[in-house]
């Protein structure tokens, strides 16, 4: 277990571009047919097994990417995550049920809208400490369900009904119960944000934020403006909440204020705990496995809560790098070493 | 409405100035604990929750009220608001010690930054909360009345409630007497020290994980003391409400400077009374919103506290 | 005269009632390596601190190639051609000697976030250009080697080095050493010197605070002196060495103490 991350590292590494295509093809086939195991062991007994992959495991592996950009990544504890998503979500709920504007019209103005949010929370929060910034985006989060619940035009707490799912894309319907179709199409936005994520860390911005997380002040002295990749960090995290919350409206027709609690910034955060602070295949991994199991075993869904509660405790304290630590693996040492 | 403000003024704020008190004594606890780890006890809310219900259950089981109950009067009256009280403050105080070993103890020692004891905290305050919910099936439970809610007096028109005396005059004496613990007594002073400058504390012989556990005892007594007048003032509690408690308690904590014992006080009222008299103007569903803007204001405007630079002397 | 590189003017720092640095006043010419000595506590950190732009000074000017520092923030003096390295390494343990030098040349890039995120030509172009840079200056400061190593696993005499390959990246024009040789044996002491006199005379301007008397002296072109926050010397070592004022204050303190 410990050396997973480092051992999938190395095969990769010594892997031309024709094997590395291959294992990328090979993967993404492998799990584009999970919708089809439904009859194995996989399935669940409450839920339909292909609608739990929908909701929650897709959606919480795309929101824990999207929370990864800014805890992981840049060491920013945003408590409010769910913000984004509510933003998202009513955004879609809004613009799909007055406007003729389809759920692809309204994704890109869905993720604007939660980078701008996360814009507005982030420069006056972004200028205090962790534990303070903790707090602020706690309020936020809880501020934009509050406004959601006593709003008329947001539907108070009946919320909205009757969003429209998406439309036909290739000639592929778009059913309400079509799971496959909606977890196949999270799969592509789930590919576009690990590309998005994994092209960013090789680059000036992975740099920065690993300078900020791991000393700001230093960061800061040594040119990198912490401030700007701070916002940054935030607001991209943000986009891929924003694009979850659209997704997630579009898919189940009706959102109140209820589906926007705490809990899920919560639930999101215990995910990329769980599976491994800043290392993306570490958090996809704790996002499926905090997400499917309470659905798989049945005395965990009544207290599902009380076990992420758990899984925080229990991970801080024993393994607080999550499954899938991010330490790199150090290349084979040429070096001999004086002594 | 300016006129219907001015009619209701004094019964505003006599509902403005109990609810202050509350505060305060939640604000101590993330104060105190404040002060020794310089690390904001995210656990603190649950702590209070579980006092309200520890009223409950002492009023409702141990002395067998219910709805249709007389109330008690006199000494025994006095007798079961005491208890109620000890108990909450002492079930919240041995909590709050538990949830300090196994949210932080062990992070202290390792040195690990500020992200993972505060994720550690909030799993703690996440099983607390999850598991009197799902103890009580996710429904806010209500309090017997144990005491007549009568008028005791009149002041400008308004009637001052005898819940809302006790509640004042209760927790004005145990900030009286904390603030005197913390002034006169050995552990008070070994608290102000480690407050100060941990590592000299440290070279000095105090048992630092001593005082870091008293300090978690006395900010679990007080937020405990908190759930009791909650319960008196409100009559119901739920697992939900350490929350909206909390970040008020803690925006209270903030407006006055936080790991500022005085702080607590003067930002506990100044909270309770803006957020009593916000919500006469805009109704009471904003009220969290009010709260929010103020934290973010002070935050943004004077992170050290309204009170900030000249009270510094008087930090724990 | 040539004009002064960096120029501290009156420059007093008071913290609280404390005054670290008072009516300090010196300049720092180009290509100079300027020694920056003084007991413990006499301010010399203070004044790494006020030139970065940690503190702010309480009064008085700092002035970079004729421009006044006052104000500006942090990463945008280090843009402007000041770097520094610090008295407890503080690299960033988690990345490789390579990648903590080039977040620090990221600092003169012109392509940023999007043009990274999108592939554009000059995020790519500038990524190879950095990287080649990178490296060649860890080769410079000795450290080539362990280019592909977590800084928190190196031996500490490279850490030492990795922080002034660090701050090399940057591109400054003035580079603060704080320490460089702490902890360090004579045999290294001696790579050292060597070492900062290759990099002045690479065209950088050394400012350097060391506890090493005999370092400073070898290595320095000038001395300043502080005591108490105050300047007490200013001048070439040989003369530095016989100020009756700076023997005082050293008095009772081997020369060699660190």
């Amino acid at each position: 277990m410990i050396n997973l991350r480092d051992k999938g590292a190395e095969v990769w590494e010594k892997s031309g571009r024709p094997a590395r295509v291959a294992i990328v093809l090979a993967s993404i086939a492998a799990v584009a047919s999970l919708p089809l195991m439904g009859g194995t062991i996989l399935n669940t007994p409450i839920a339909s097994y292909e609608s739990v992959l929908v909701n929650p495991v897709a959606m919480f592996v795309l929101m824990a990417i999207g929370l990864n950009i800014v805890i992981g990544k840049s060491g920013l504890l945003d408590l409010g995550y769910v913000a984004f998503f509510a933003i998202g979500a009513y955004t879609m709920a809004l613009l799909g049920t007055r406007t003729g504007l389809n759920t692809w019209e309204i994704l890109p103005i869905g993720i604007a809208m939660a980078m701008f949010a996360g814009l507005i929370l982030g420069v006056p929060a972004l200028k205090l400490r962790g534990d303070y910034l903790a707090i602020i985006t706690l309020g936020f989060g809880e501020i934009v369900r509050i406004i959601a619940l006593n709003l008329e035009t947001l539907g108070r707490s009946e919320g909205i009904l009757n969003i429209p799912t998406p439309p036909p894309i290739f000639g592929v319907e778009y059913a309400f119960d079509s799971h496959r179709i909606y977890f196949w199409t999270l799969l592509v936005l789930i590919l576009l944000a690990i590309w998005m994520v994994r092209r960013l860390s090789a680059r000036r911005a992975g740099r920065a934020w690993e300078s900020i997380r791991q000393d700001e002040d230093v960061a800061e002295l040594l040119g990198v403006p912490t401030f700007r990749y701070k916002i940054w960090a935030f607001v991209l995290g943000a986009s891929v909440g924003g694009a979850a919350g659209v997704f997630y409206a579009s898919k189940t027709l009706y959102i109140a204020p209820d589906n926007f609690t705490l809990q899920i910034s919560i639930l999101i955060l215990a995910c990329v705990v769980f599976g491994g602070m800043g290392n993306i295949w570490g958090v996809i991994l704790g996002a499926v496995v905090l997400a499917y199991l309470p659905d798989r075993i049945r005395f965990l869904s009544e207290a599902r809560l009380l076990v992420f509660g758990l899984v925080l405790v229990i991970m801080m304290n024993l393994r607080p790098d999550g499954l899938l630590p991010r330490k790199k693996r150090e290349k084979a040492l040429v070096v001999k070493e004086k002594s | 409405m300016i006129g219907n403000f001015l009619d209701q003024f004094w019964s505003l704020t006599f509902g403005g100035l109990s609810l202050g008190f509350i505060y305060i004594l939640i604000a101590l606890g993330y104060t105190l604990v404040y002060g020794v780890l310089r690390m904001i006890n995210f656990a603190n809310s649950e702590i209070f929750m579980v006092g309200t219900f520890a009223t409950v259950i002492v009023i409702r089981d141990v002395f067998h009220f219910t709805q249709s109950s007389e109330y008690a009067t006199g000494l025994r009256l006095w007798f079961i608001l005491a208890t109620a009280l000890v108990i909450s403050m002492l079930v919240s105080g041995l909590l709050s010690v538990v949830v300090e070993v196994v949210a932080y103890r062990r992070l202290r020692r390792k040195n690990s930054g500020i992200l993972a004891p505060l994720i550690s905290a909030i799993g703690v305050s996440m099983v607390l909360a999850e598991t009197v919910r799902i103890m009580t099936d996710s429904r806010p439970v209500a309090a017997p009345r144990a005491m007549d809610k009568t008028f005791i007096g009149q002041f400008f028109d308004a009637g001052v409630r005898l819940d809302n005396t006790i509640i004042v005059i209760a927790a004005l004496l145990l900030f009286i007497a904390l603030t005197t613990f913390i002034n006169k007594t050995r552990m008070g002073k070994a608290i102000r020290a480690v407050s100060m400058n941990a590592n000299a504390a440290r070279l000095m012989g105090i048992n630092i994980d001593g005082v870091i556990s008293a300090t978690f005892l006395i900010g679990g007594l007080m937020t405990g003391a908190a759930g009791f007048f909650y319960v008196l003032k409100y009559e119901n509690t739920a697992s939900n409400i350490g929350f909206e408690l909390g970040i008020a308690a803690f925006t209270a904590a903030i407006l006055g400077g936080i790991g500022n014992i005085k702080g607590a006080f003067f930002g506990g009222l100044a909270l309770g009374l803006l957020e009593t008299y916000a919500s006469f103007f805009l109704g009471t569903q904003w009220k969290a919103v009010t709260v929010f803007v103020v934290l973010v204001l002070v935050l943004y405007t004077r992170p050290n506290g309204i009170f900030g630079e000249s009270m510094q002397q008087s930090r724990v | 005269m040539t004009e002064p590189l960096l120029r501290l003017e009156n420059v007093t720092m008071q913290f609280g009632g404390v005054t670290a640095l008072n009516n300090v006043t010196f300049d720092v010419k180009p290509q100079e390596i300027l020694g920056l000595i003084g007991p413990n506590g006499a301010g010399k950190t203070t004044v790494f601190n006020v030139i970065t732009g940690v503190y702010q000074v309480s009064s008085g000017v700092i002035s970079f190639q004729g421009g006044s520092l006052a104000g500006k923030k942090r990463y945008k003096i280090t843009k402007s051609g000041i770097a520094r390295t610090f008295q407890n390494i503080r690299l960033w343990g988690d990345m490789t000697s390579l990648e903590n030098v080039m977040t620090a040349t990221d600092t003169h890039k012109k392509s940023g976030l999007l043009s990274g995120l999108f592939g554009m030509p000059i995020s790519r172009r500038e990524e190879k250009r950095d990287k080649a840079r990178a490296q060649e200056l860890l080769d410079f400061i000795g450290i080539g080697e362990y280019s592909d190593r977590l800084a928190k696993n190196l031996p500490y005499g490279v850490q030492r080095r990795l922080e002034i390959a660090r701050a090399l990246g940057t591109e400054p024009k003035l580079l603060l050493l704080d320490e460089p040789a702490a902890g360090f044996n004579p045999a290294e002491k001696v790579e050292l010197a060597d070492t900062i006199r290759r990099i002045r005379d690479a065209g950088y301007t050394v400012l350097l605070i060391e506890h090493d008397m005999s370092l400073v002296m070898k290595v320095s072109d000038r001395v300043v002196v502080l005591d108490f926050g105050q300047k007490i010397a200013d001048d070439v070592p040989q003369k530095i060495q016989e100020d009756p004022r700076v023997i005082e204050a050293y008095l009772g303190v081997p020369e060699n103490a660190s």
